[in-house]
This record gives structure tokens, sequence and C-alpha cells, in this order.
């Protein structure tokens, strides 16, 4: 029988349906072999990936040839190393020839301090490639204001931050995320900063359509066992959000059970 | 022939096109972009697209990132 409930859950970003809400970046693993075994086993079916020089000696492995084997995985380049539109707005392009995808994952961060993103920058940056038919999901500061800016120059999604770039300070950025979350009319994804599943739970049951994490699995002590947590903190925090969580008891307790003195007499 | 590649400079021996100096290079079976002069050279037009003395190439690829 068909369970009520049981219809699918998908999201749908720059007209692209995926039904994991769980995004991998592909950085920071030990080998291609781990990092394979965790975006297999996180489900996820929008990975990052960076673009960068080739050396004059080819040194490190080729990371991505075994996940471009993969099926059901949208590669989405980033523009990690600008510091500017311009700079970005090149890499995306760059990143779409090698990539094949129109996404493109707009990251301008110029300190590399706090890996802070700018916002004037990545607003040019995303009004620009979206006029071009990128899918623009921007790595954002979480600001509602920015937000809606955002979208209506075009961008496919948001993402906003919940704490700085590898930082697993997890989601310090809540009060601004409600904020954007109840003006936003394209997908909210929360990018960067988280350290544990459960913290992408709570994002999922905010309302959030999706998290994208890479340093949290990557720099776990076990990759492909925490890629396997995230995603099922992910499922069991969108589908609290679809049941309803039951209203705050505004500060005055509700007994679960009868409250009658069993300890005295029934009633004649 | 003297070439600037990603940057630095570089003595090409027999590189007449785009896909000889990536075979030269030892890069020819990797997925690399080139860029040639600020514009992009389509994968499909390397082996007709020559090189000259002087000329700025750089290669890009995708590695692991967040």
């Amino acid at each position: 029988m068909e369970r009520k409930g049981k219809v699918k859950d998908e999201w749908i970003v720059g007209g692209h349906r995926f039904s994991s809400r769980l995004l991998m970046g592909t950085g920071k693993f030990e080998d291609a072999e781990t990092m394979v075994g965790a975006v297999l086993a996180s489900g996820a079916q929008i990975v990052t990936v960076a673009l960068r020089r080739v050396g004059r000696i080819p040194q490190e492995d080729d990371m991505l040839g075994p996940l471009q084997q993969l099926k059901g995985i949208t590669l989405m380049p980033n523009t990690s190393g600008a510091r500017k539109a311009s700079e970005a707005i090149r890499a995306a392009r760059l990143g779409r020839e090698l990539s094949g995808s129109p996404f493109v994952k707009v990251e301008i961060h110029p300190n590399p301090h706090h890996l802070m993103p700018d916002p004037i920058e990545t607003f040019e940056a995303a009004r620009i490639l979206a006029a071009e038919g990128f899918v623009v999901m921007p790595y954002m500061p979480a600001d509602p204001v920015l937000a809606k800016r955002l979208e209506d120059v075009g961008c496919a999604s948001l993402m906003p931050l919940g704490s700085a770039i590898g930082s697993g300070n997890g989601l310090t950025t809540v009060e601004m995320l409600r904020l954007i979350l109840r003006d936003a009319r394209i997908p909210v994804i929360v990018d960067a900063g988280l350290r544990s599943p459960s913290e992408a739970a709570a994002a999922l049951e905010m309302g959030c359509d999706a998290v994208l994490v890479n340093s949290a699995v990557a720099a776990s002590g076990d990759p492909i066992a925490m890629a396997a947590a995230f995603a099922q903190a992910v499922g069991a925090g969108r589908n609290a959000y679809r049941a309803g969580l039951m209203p705050r008891g505004g500060g005055t307790a509700l007994a679960t059970s009868p409250l009658t003195a069993f300890l005295s007499v029934e009633g004649p | 022939m003297k070439l600037t590649v990603n940057g630095e400079a570089y003595e090409a021996k027999q590189a007449e096109s785009v896909t000889a100096l990536l075979e030269e290079m030892g890069i020819g079976g990797r997925a690399v972009v080139v860029v040639l002069n600020d514009e992009v050279i389509p994968a499909s037009s390397r082996r007709i697209c020559g090189l000259r003395e002087g000329d700025c190439v750089e290669l890009f690829r995708l590695v692991g990132g967040g």
C-alpha cells in the first residue's frame, strides 16, 4: 500500500530536479578512492569541484576522473581563488568548458584570513553569469537584503554560510537564515561551516532546501561513514520539516500523561 | 620556440600545435582547458591550432574543491 507522504520529495534548481538534499564538496580528501566513496555514501547528486592551473609536472592524482564516471552526478565548478567578479566570471567559463555543466558556485572571498564572501563582487559576477545562462549558485553572507538582490538578477539558488569556510563552527546565522527563508522563492542551501550531522538536520528542519558540506566529511575520522551520517541527518531534518514541528510551549509545561492523582481512590 | 606557459617561460621543442604542446608536456591524455592569448581553444580545434613564438598559454583542470 502506498502510504500518504510517500510522494516524491524533489527540489528544483535552475530547471533541474534533484532528490538528494545533500551537496558535497570534493576538497581535502586523502585520496580519490575515499572521496568517491564519500560521494557515493552521501547520495549527493550535486558535487562541487575547483579549477586549478596545471602544474608543469603533474603530481596530484586524477581526483576527478573516477567521479566523472559516476552516473547521476552533476558537477558544479566553483570560482574559488577569485578575488574579483571579473576573475570569477573567467573561472566560471573555464569550469563550464571542463565540466560541461552549466552549474557554477560563485565564490569570491578576497581575504584568506576569514574567507568571508565579498557581497559586491559576488553580486556583480552572479548578475553577469546568470545573464549568460549559467545556473548560478552564489556562496554568500547570510544577508536577507543581498539574498533578494541575488534572486532578482536570476540566481538559481542562494547559498548563505552557516559560519566561516572550514571552521566547523556550525549554524551561527540562524536568525538571518530565517529571514532569508521567509522571502526566498528559490532554493536556500546552507553552505560552509557545518561540522556535525545534527547541524545539517537543524538547517533542513527550519526549512532550508539543502546543505553543502565538505570539511565536515573530508576532515572527519571516517569520511565515508560521516557522509552516510550526513545523508541520514539531512533526510531526518527534511522529514521533520515536512511533518511540521509541534508548537512551542510558550514557557509553560504541558503534561503528556493524565495528572489525576493515581494514588487516590477512583471516584464513586 | 619560446612560449609562456602558466606564467612561466617555456622552451617548446617541437610544439607546432596545441595538441603537440600538451603531448610534449606529458598531459596529452588529461582533461584540460587551453587558453591561448586569453582565448579558450575548444578541444576540437587543438590539433589545427598552431603556436607562435611568444604565445601565452594557460592550462587549467578540475581538482577537488568545496
